[in-house]
């Protein structure tokens, strides 16, 4: 079977470090997880955004930031809620990381999410 | 008496990269040569020396090649010393701070004393109707050389000290560079801790924004009155070049121009100075040294001013409401070159490429 190469543009976001498009996954044990993907903007005050963009969307209710120590913290009310608290990691890299806590209803996991 | 301003008819060095290369780490080789690579931004010799093979980075070939010194000022084969400084990585690579060679002791590719040309503060050029020419006057050659500035600062700041990549010599001064939003302020910090490292430009990205004129190889300006345009030819960057209409069109709609590396320019003169408005952004670069961060709601209006001859006075006023608290002003001076062409200069990224084994780079 032919393989073919596709080659994707790599094009490092160097404006605000949270401006662009996650994805990754959460779930509570390695083996169980959830593809999540969060687009988020920064618009000059606040961050604002959704998770899983499509009919199922939710929007992100707040974004804050804590830029002494590049924590993040994101609630988004859909079905349930959630609340994600993660470290920004890999500040200047094509592909940085947002790694920590995913909380969705009554459900406590992790999560982690790369940014495209 | 006339004024006369001295300036030497020399291009700088890059400077090496602090990112790169530690200089309280020095490094003494005596080896046979086994390779000469002549590229952009930074040529290097290869060097085997202690049963290893050792790369010496040396300045920007085009600088060298104006000090008179070219691929066959050395060959393969032959023995030299070298000292400089080691690189961070604690690779086999070097910053050579100088190069002799053995069998006669000259020392290699250092600048050659080199006559100053005296520029005489002479009037700008002008067109026939009075307006100031930007490039040289007809029958003559020059461009505009390496800024005065190594970094851009809001002007109503106390003078910062800076290095050639625009690293402050104080942390503790970041205020006072720019008047930053505090995710913006963060990111700056970041990139100065970390020296640059994630500099987009190492990857040959394009230097959009003021740092095209921060670029040591300078530029030059292409006035196409009859059309109504002027090109913008930069000698940094990979030859790239960008377009000023002058022709009267407005400005395009901020969510409709294609974002891009240089923006979208239209450019008017008020009495000598030509003042260019630039919008339509991407945010894959860093639009000055030192890492100024900026986003996509980034406005500039450019002012280039040529009291004489000699002198361009470029001053830009940075308005991103997105990244700072408010517009600020900052700006340099660019020295012509005259007599002389502007040369061709490609970044190479892949030489980086070559000395990690990894790379295409032949």
């Amino acid at each position: 079977m032919a393989c073919l190469a596709i080659y994707l543009p790599i094009f490092a976001q160097q404006g605000h470090p949270l401006t662009g498009t996650w994805s990754g996954t959460w779930g509570t044990t390695p083996a169980q997880r959830n593809q999540v993907t969060i687009v988020m903007n920064w618009d000059g005050k606040n961050v604002t955004g959704l998770i899983n963009p499509g009919p199922d969307s939710i929007p992100l209710s707040s974004v804050s930031v804590d830029y002494s120590r590049w924590t993040v913290h994101i609630e988004a009310n859909g079905k349930d809620r959630i609340v994600a608290e993660g470290k920004l990691e890999d500040l200047g890299s094509y592909h940085r990381t947002i790694t920590g806590t995913w909380a969705q209803g009554t459900t406590k996991a992790d999560f982690k999410v790369t940014r495209d | 008496m006339k004024p006369v301003a001295i300036i030497l008819a020399a291009l700088p060095l890059f400077a090496q990269s602090v990112a790169t290369y530690d200089s309280s780490r020095a490094v003494k080789l005596t080896g046979v040569v086994t390779r000469i690579e002549w590229a952009n931004p930074h040529a290097f010799l290869f060097v085997n020396a202690r049963d290893t093979r050792w790369a010496v980075e040396l300045g920007n070939p085009i600088a060298l090649e104006h000090d008179g010194w070219t691929r066959n000022s050395l060959h393969v084969g032959d023995s030299v010393n070298v000292e400089g400084i080691a690189a961070r990585d604690s690779t086999t690579r070097v910053f050579g701070k100088s190069v002799i060679l053995t069998k006669t002791g000259k020392k290699l590719f250092t600048p050659i004393p080199r006559r100053a040309i005296a520029l005489a503060k002479e009037p700008a050029p002008r067109w026939p109707d009075g307006q100031v020419r930007l490039g040289p006057a007809p029958g003559k050659k020059g461009y505009w050389g390496a800024a005065s500035g190594n970094a851009l600062v809001d002007n109503t700041a106390r003078k910062v000290a800076m290095n050639e990549e625009g690293l402050l010599r104080n942390l503790a001064e970041v205020d006072r560079v720019a008047p930053f939003q505090p995710w913006a302020k963060a990111v700056y910090e970041y990139r100065q801790r970390t020296l640059l490292k994630d500099d987009p430009l190492t990857r040959c990205l394009p230097p959009g924004g003021p740092r095209q004129f921060q670029m040591p190889n300078g530029f030059q300006f292409v006035e196409q009155r009859d059309l109504g345009r002027i090109l913008l030819l930069l000698g940094g960057g990979n030859r790239n070049w960008r377009v000023i209409f002058t022709d009267g069109r407005p400005q395009g709609q901020a969510d409709e121009v294609v974002r891009s590396y240089y923006g979208n320019s239209v450019g008017h003169w008020e009495k000598d100075t030509l003042v260019v408005d630039v919008i339509g952004f991407n945010e894959h670069f860093w639009f000055a040294n030192g890492g100024l961060p900026h986003t996509e709601a980034l406005h500039l209006t450019e002012r280039f001013t040529r009291p004489d001859l000699g002198t361009l006075r470029y001053e830009v006023t940075v308005d991103d409401p997105r990244t700072y608290t408010r517009p600020w002003t900052g700006g340099w001076n660019v020295p012509w070159v005259p007599n002389e062409e502007m040369q061709e200069y490609f970044c190479e990224e892949n030489v980086e490429a070559t000395l990690s084994g990894k790379g295409s780079y032949k």
